[in-house]
């Protein structure tokens, strides 16, 4: 018997085979002895197979088994927090302010390089990026902006 | 649920809740089904601990894909193609890690025992329960996994050749050929186990 018979047999066993390739394999089944003699052995072993199936019970508690799962599906649902993106006018912000500072440290330096006249009645100071200050000596007014909200 | 009875609901039902986020509710599909799942498993793996392990993994799939299923098939079967799958990815795994042995060579080609005499006699014929069940388990333990699973796919989970195919990879052909190669290398098996003192 070649192998694509002895496949052809297996298959009209398992009701795999068209009515007419069955009923063709079944005479021959019939005919032939030592396909008889395979078909039996493969219906044995299918039966016995099919005998030794028993209900087989998991090893462990039902709580035990169902702490695991529970443990995992809360890890798996638990969202990783994501670090907040700014948003545009924030990032926008941010790079402004030290712009305004510097400009402003600038032109205090320009300012004081020219050189004040003597007598002068106001002065301006930088006291850092964040703070501008000006004073009217004559009026006795000090002007103080700061740059707010302060930077982060 | 208004009463919260979830062990006299139906599985539809518990589904239904589970797929709400319920996990009280999927907790009793767990406790219903666990031994079948377990004990599909444990037909292919043929390991304790692995058999449990991945029976869990399984069901921890089975609740983040629960939306999907939509009861074509039943709850049962739907998780028992979930822990089929698991186990021949964690079997290809196995295969990958250690070598080849000629035998396994020969076993996908269909080996001797093509050619093997046809055996007659039905060697359990006679045997009890529990001892026909002994002698198939470590009769199963020798087929490579590739055969233990078209096996167990063909016989217990009552699969056709082509829904066998799809689940491994493979053709309609080498399941053909490896059923074939199965029953006969089992059959051999319980033969020469019945000769045994």
């Amino acid at each position: 018997m070649n192998e694509e018979q002895q496949l052809k047999l297996q298959a009209f066993l398992d009701g795999e085979l068209p009515e007419d390739e069955a009923r063709e394999i079944s005479a021959w089944i019939a005919q032939d002895e030592e396909a008889t003699a395979l078909s039996k052995e493969l219906r044995n072993t299918r039966q016995a197979l099919k005998n030794s199936v028993s209900p087989v019970r998991l090893p462990e508690s039902r709580e035990f088994y169902w702490s695991k799962i529970q443990r995992e599906i809360e890890r798996s649902e638990r969202v990783p927090v994501r670090a907040v993106q700014p948003s545009l006018f924030e990032r926008l912000r941010r790079m402004l302010i030290p712009a305004a500072g510097f400009a402003l440290v600038a032109a205090a330096g320009v300012m004081m390089f020219r050189g004040m006249p003597n007598g002068a009645d106001s002065e301006m100071a930088v006291a850092d990026s964040g703070a501008f200050t000006y004073r009217d000596y004559a009026n006795g007014t000090t002007l103080v902006w700061v740059s707010y909200p302060a930077e982060r | 649920m208004a009463d919260k009875d979830y062990s006299s609901a139906e599985d539809p039902a518990l589904v239904r809740l589970a797929q709400k986020g319920d996990t009280a509710a999927f907790e009793e599909l767990v406790f219903r089904h666990r031994d079948k799942i377990y004990a599909r498993a444990f037909s292919m793996m043929r390991n304790e601990e692995e058999a449990v392990d991945l029976s869990q993994e399984a069901w921890v799939k089975g609740w983040q894909r629960l939306t999907q299923f939509q009861g074509e098939s039943s709850f049962t079967t739907w998780m028992t193609r979930i822990v089929i799958n698991l186990c021949l990815d964690q079997l290809r795994k196995h295969k990958r890690q250690r070598a080849e042995s000629i035998e396994e060579l020969d076993e996908e080609s269909g080996g001797v025992e093509r050619q093997m005499p046809v055996i007659t006699v039905n060697p359990t014929e006679r045997l009890e329960r529990g001892e026909l069940r002994q002698r198939i388990d470590k009769a199963m333990s020798q087929l490579s996994y590739e055969h233990r699973t078209v096996l167990v796919l063909h016989e217990f989970e009552e699969m056709e050749y082509k829904e066998i195919a799809k689940t491994m990879d493979c053709s309609i052909g080498t399941v053909m050929s490896r059923l074939f190669y199965a029953r006969r290398k089992l059959a051999a098996l319980l033969a020469d186990l019945k000769s045994e003192p």
